[in-house]
């Protein structure tokens, strides 16, 4: 038992989260109304995705504290209002731009910094290019993978605030792909959730 | 009576359909609160995109019961876990190019009475907003419009052999699509009247 993901049961979830591609993934779905009843230090991860509704997750804001003080990751992606239950985050949203890809020869403006990281061998920058929602302010100490057009983070890992690990991204790729939308939201699943799967599930 | 809206989790909220609730042809309520009691005072049930469908298992049967005394569904989404018989599971397309986004009107229906639909079929040039597959109809069902050369029924509308009627889209709500806002208000506005039976089928 290692990858735990939060379901909360949306068109875009269950494709995502059940559909032969990704479903080897995860080796257990919960409803966000039923992580209380799970034990999630049996869990090397606890995935939350994209448009996870917060007033699900409030009420285990406690539980998931505790998971990453006994030293267990969780990963969050976007779309969504981490800080009513994760721990020291400050999001700043950002006018997303749907269109940029329509001008010729336009760059989103995403930029890898830690091009040495494991998860590079499996992204490219493309990968992880189709919209902005937003950036982080990251505690010091965390780790930024990847910034917007104005150098903000926007993918990092914070080991810093809690004995664990917390992976956080405002790209929302499961809603994308979810939804049959953008190519580059499946290719950005493809390396990310093979990249959970054999570096973080160890 | 008035029609049900099913709102997000999120609690996200439809501008397009304040003016239906203030009305009093409308009514609102958040997934988490739904009872049985709000299906059986609704005359019809419109759902969106944003539906938990894993937790609308669970109104089935009330479902059913709005559906047998004359009530109508609109169903906007993907369907991939239907909550009565005889609903399919969502087909996406299969390595779309542009030309199978085209959409044709196949049937006249109220809903887009007057409407050239591909007044629907683009958001700034850009098609595939509308939709990129189908919800496979049931046995008799209309096909309202269909997507790609083979028209296929992305919106259908099934008179149920056991009553009520079921209208399903199968892509981004309908009534958001195309660069018309004031068509946008059109389309919210005739889902209403739809659901509520005020408009013929």
């Amino acid at each position: 038992m290692s990858i735990l993901a939060v379901h909360p049961g949306t068109f875009y979830h269950i494709e995502s989260l059940e559909a032969p591609r990704y479903a080897g993934m995860f080796d257990r779905l919960v409803r966000p109304e039923d992580l209380q009843d799970v034990r999630l230090e049996d869990f090397r991860v606890v995935l939350i995705p994209c448009r996870t509704p917060a007033e699900r997750m409030i009420a285990h804001a406690a539980q998931l504290r505790a998971y990453l003080d006994q030293g267990g990751t969780v990963i969050a992606t976007g779309e969504n209002d981490w800080a009513h239950y994760l721990p020291a985050i400050r999001f700043t949203p950002q006018e997303t731009n749907w269109w940029w890809w329509l001008t010729p020869g336009a760059d989103l403006g995403v930029q890898i910094t830690a091009p040495g990281h494991a998860l590079f061998k499996r992204l490219t920058r493309d990968d992880l290019s189709w919209h902005m929602h937003g950036w982080f302010d990251v505690p010091d100490g965390a780790e930024v993978l990847a910034v917007n057009e104005s150098g903000r983070p926007i993918l990092y890992i914070d080991t810093v605030t809690t004995n664990g690990r917390m992976i956080l991204t405002s790209l929302d790729p499961f809603y994308h792909h979810g939804s049959h939308f953008m190519p580059a939201t499946t290719r950005f699943l493809d390396g990310f959730l093979g990249w959970m799967r054999e570096d973080l599930d160890r | 009576m008035s029609v049900l809206f099913v709102n997000a989790h999120s609690g996200m909220t439809e501008a397009l359909f304040d003016q239906a609730e203030a009305e009093g042809k409308l009514r609102r309520v958040r997934q988490r609160d739904l009872t049985a009691a709000h299906f059986a005072e609704a005359s019809g049930l419109i759902t969106t995109m944003y539906l938990d469908q894993v937790g609308f298992l669970q109104h089935g049967e009330s479902i059913q019961a709005l559906l047998g005394r004359g009530g109508r569904w609109i169903f906007s989404g993907h369907m991939l876990r239907p909550p009565i018989p005889s609903l399919g599971i969502y087909v996406p397309l299969a390595d779309p190019r542009r030309s199978d986004f085209a959409l044709t009107r196949l049937s006249e229906h109220p809903i887009f009475a007057g409407i050239d639909q591909k007044a629907l079929e683009l958001n700034r040039g850009v098609a595939g907003f509308y939709g990129r597959g189908h919800n496979p109809m049931p046995q008799d069902a209309t096909a309202i419009n269909g997507l790609g050369p083979q028209n296929l029924p992305i919106d259908w509308d099934w008179v149920r052999p056991d009553g009520g009627c079921i209208f399903s889209h199968a892509g981004n709500d309908f009534w958001h699509n195309g660069d018309d806002v004031a068509l946008h208000q059109v389309l919210a506005d005739r889902a209403v009247a739809w659901a509520a039976g005020d408009r013929d089928r």
